[in-house]
């Protein structure tokens, strides 16, 4: 359980504060609703950039990470498709460093155009390093178009390609920032051991003259209900075949998404998982195989990859796999199976929240949902998860015509015998 | 409400002093203990278990084959049987090998913890390198090293260890091709009896327990306890020069430089932790400012010490553009020779000292942080106090200090140069 109050300051800002009694330690969470999905299909990979210049100086303050520095804190921020986070953990003691420093990047930004020009070559040795120079790194370049036909998870955080980067002008930023960047579209999450009055009046004090601007109103392309089977063969410099299935799923507010997790669970969390002990233990078809989702806000994916054996054929390999998983739409799960389950998540939220800076995360995470103490429910909703649940939404998920399915194939195959 | 200046920033508050928790220690011999976390405010629980059986020990990959047959089972129980039985209880097993050890983790809730150690217990014990499981083991590996192969800082990080550990032949042996043809069950086996079953050589246990089950533990695993102390090696000695791995395809080169250095015991290690955050152990570092901040030639560089039991190197790491490749290398020998010519500003000093004393705060918050920090220092026979040295090093040391060990530790002419791509 973790505890937390809520206030609302009048510029619109939702606060979150919890309060940890035991820690010398202070989070600020800031948590702004928008994320790649919210960019221009002709101007990708925005989002990212922007975060990464957020941390080049606001209005009244020449550099973000010194002073946090100085105040024995440190920094750092994600962007998804989704959302973006920015956090700080500093000493409790110097907590107003860091809502002094993230309110005045929240009231304006200030870098400069050598600022902008060395974020977009960091941005692209990032593109390298993570999507381009990394056997099977492009994948996820090449599955998000498949799988999506127009709403924009079609492109991945980083960006379609290079050169949507490369483009990226001061004015671009610009806009982008006053659009996104302001107290109605963000989320701010104070934890430590702090009083309840105490975070109050600071809040109040560095982000209450924030202007308010009113939110956005997000509309975004519907992605249609998928009725065929998508198929895509690349070919790669790589060791081994690799594969991709792709499944649409519910979007994270949808009571399902939980049991297609679960699912996802079943199917190839662990090495007593469904897929692992079929295809990889028993039938030897492949080296590695797992299940998991994409965790998004709208409608995402359950994922299985994985990689063959080297010798066994795609169309032996499939096979057994759409056998594997037709089986839980014809049987239920065993009782075992399900409770292992929700054992498993019980453990690793356990752990989650262990952490200070996880809890304020999740909990700014809930609340850009709808409510901060959706993370209290959750393990309540796992373990309401039955194995009919289970079979139903494998009936409807786990079908060819809701697949997308990316092949690699290696190029150099017959070298490694 | 009055218009505040939000062109000054807040006062800060120094940090006084950090508290450092001494977890229990418990004999299971003279040579091997338990160290036992209680303060644990969750149902959270983690049980450690270290072995002698690290990579210098056995020929070829056989401390990494066995390394991952720990839970393969036997004829009676199968490897899936195994991972069934410890799903049920809800709980994480993890496994890990270095130069001179093995460590696995086991991560429950604290009521599960119990029968999970029972059940790692038997599975470890009965192990029996099957033929089958070791084939499938050997080909899954073969398969990630020929994926590792294409990536260019596996091939930096593999060219920079055998050069770096040159004068040690032990430890500067990388893997090969050959490491996955021919593998004996047999040698797998007499490997694992020797090092795990006769290998323990230190327990640490995370979770609100009582006393009656961390004796329970020792029980358990006690007859595993290595009776001789460990030896390990010392006088290492670095091959100096640039070695360059090809691989053409590569949009990356990956970048190591560094030289053996010392670990803890050193007199001169807290200081020198010291000029390696200027150097680049954090975010507003020397390297970081001018690679990536000023040029933009990364997304990311970074140094480090890694520390063994009887030495320790430094390292400085990065991926850039192949294009700059060279530019890179001239910017860090430029960054190096700065600190060896000129002081470091004493206000850039004062970030990195409050910087470093908000970090140790931070590392000793929790109880899983805390014991890592004790175990961090007991291996080297050190207590909590080495931390107070630390903190006395931050708040005293000077720019000429910093200077000093720049000159006496960073000549050029001494590193291990490698780039791959």
């Amino acid at each position: 359980m973790i505890d937390f109050e809520r206030f609302t300051l009048k510029n619109g800002l939702r606060v979150l504060f919890h309060q940890d009694l035991t820690t010398p330690m202070a989070v600020v969470n800031t948590l702004y609703d928008v994320g790649a999905r919210d960019e221009n299909e002709n101007k990708t990979g925005f989002a990212h950039l922007f975060e990464h210049l957020m941390f080049g100086g606001s209005i009244h303050i020449p550099d973000f990470d010194a002073p946090l520095q100085n105040a024995g804190g440190e920094s750092n921020a994600f962007t998804s498709n989704d959302l973006t986070n920015y956090y700080n953990v500093l000493p409790k003691e110097n907590i107003e460093t860091a809502l002094w420093l993230e309110s005045d990047r929240m009231l304006s930004l200030a870098f400069t155009p050598k600022s902008l020009e060395v974020q977009r070559n960091v941005v692209i040795e990032e593109f390298k390093q993570r999507y381009l120079n990394q056997p099977y790194g492009d994948v996820w370049l090449e599955l998000r178009p498949l799988a999506y036909e127009v709403h924009p998870y079609k492109w991945a955080t980083i960006g379609k390609n290079i050169q949507h980067i490369q483009d990226a002008t001061m004015e671009d930023v610009r806009v982008f920032f006053k659009k996104h960047y302001h107290p109605a579209n963000a989320v701010l999450c104070i934890a430590g051991n702090f009083e309840l009055e105490e975070v109050k009046m600071l809040v109040e004090k560095y982000y209450g003259e924030i202007p308010a601007q009113e939110k956005n109103v997000r509309m975004l392309n519907k992605e249609p209900e998928q009725t065929i089977f998508k198929e895509k063969t690349i070919y790669r410099k790589v060791p081994a075949d690799a594969f991709y299935f792709a499944f649409k799923m519910p979007e994270r507010k949808n009571p399902e998404y939980y049991i297609v997790d679960a699912l996802s669970d079943a199917l190839g969390r662990e090495k007593s998982s469904r897929l692992f002990v079929e295809l990889k233990k028993e039938k030897k078809l492949c080296s590695e195989i797992q299940a998991y989702i994409t965790g998004n806000t709208d409608v995402g994916l359950l994922v299985i990859s994985g990689k063959l054996h080297n010798g066994v054929n795609f169309t032996d390999f499939e096979k057994a796999l759409w056998a594997c998983i037709g089986d839980f739409s014809k049987s239920f799960m065993s009782d075992d199976e399900m409770i292992k389950l929700v054992n498993k998540i019980r453990t690793s939220k356990e752990f989650q929240e262990q952490g200070l800076l996880n809890r304020a995360m999740n909990l700014s995470f809930f609340e850009l949902l709808g409510d901060a103490n959706g993370i209290n429910e959750e393990l309540e909703i796992y373990q309401k998860i039955t194995v009919h649940d289970i079979q139903e939404i494998a009936k409807r998920i786990l079908k060819q015509t809701n697949c997308t399915l990316l092949r690699v194939i290696a190029d150099n195959n017959e070298t490694n015998g | 409400m009055r218009q505040m200046d939000r062109y000054i920033a807040p006062p800060l508050n120094p940090i006084e002093s950090i508290d450092f928790i001494n977890p229990k220690v418990f004999d299971i011999n003279p040579n091997v203990k338990l160290i036992f976390m209680s303060e644990v405010p969750n149902e959270t629980s983690r049980v450690d278990l270290y072995f002698d059986a690290g990579t210098i020990k056995g020929e070829k990959g056989t401390a990494s084959f066995v390394n991952g047959l720990l839970l393969s089972g036997n004829e009676e129980i199968s490897s899936t049987q195994i991972s069934h039985q410890m799903d049920l209880l809800g709980g994480f097993f993890e496994s890990g090998i270095t130069s001179e050890g093995a460590v696995i983790s086991v991560y429950a809730l604290r009521e599960n913890m119990p029968a999970l150690l029972q059940l790692i217990k038997k599975s470890i014990s009965e192990m029996n390198c099957s033929a089958k499981e070791v084939e499938e083991l050997v080909q899954d590996k073969k398969q990630r090293f020929q994926v590792n192969l294409q990536k260019t800082r596996f091939l930096a990080q593999r060219a920079f260890q055998h050069n770096l550990f040159f004068s040690h032949p032990d430890y500067a042996k990388v893997v090969e091709e050959d490491y996955y043809e021919n593998v004996e069950p047999i040698k797998l086996k007499r490997f694992f009896n020797d090092n795990y079953l006769h290998g323990l050589t230190k327990v640490a246990v995370v979770g609100n327990f009582s006393q009656d089950f961390v004796d329970e533990i020792i029980d358990l695993f006690g007859e595993w306890a290595k009776e001789p102390s460990c030896e390990y090696a010392r006088d290492f000695k670095n091959r100096v020069g640039l070695y360059a791995v090809e691989k053409s395809d590569a949009m990356q080169a990956a970048i190591r430089v560094g030289k053996i250095l010392f670990n803890k015991t050193h007199p001169d290690y807290n200081d020198f932790q010291i000029l390696n955050t200027i150097i680049g152990d954090y975010f507003g570092s020397r390297l970081m400012t001018n690679i990536r901040e000023d040029k933009g030639y990364t997304y990311g560089i970074g140094s480090m010490v890694a520390e063994f039991n009887n030495f320790g190197y430094f390292m400085i790491a990065t991926e850039v553009g192949k294009e700059f490749k060279d530019a890179t290398l001239k910017e860090i020998k430029y960054e190096i020779n700065r600190l060896q010519a000129e002081l470091v500003p004493q206000r850039e000093l004062d970030v990195i000292k409050n910087y470093l004393l908000g970090q140790l705060l931070k590392s000793a918050d929790g109880p899983y942080s805390m014991i890592d920090l004790y175990l961090n220092a007991e291996i080297h026979d050190m207590s909590l106090e080495f931390y107070n040295e630390s903190i006395k090093s931050i708040r005293e040391i000077t720019p000429e200090r910093i200077q000093e060990l720049a000159k006496k530790y960073l000549s050029w002419d001494e590193m291990t140069i490698v780039t791959a791509g």
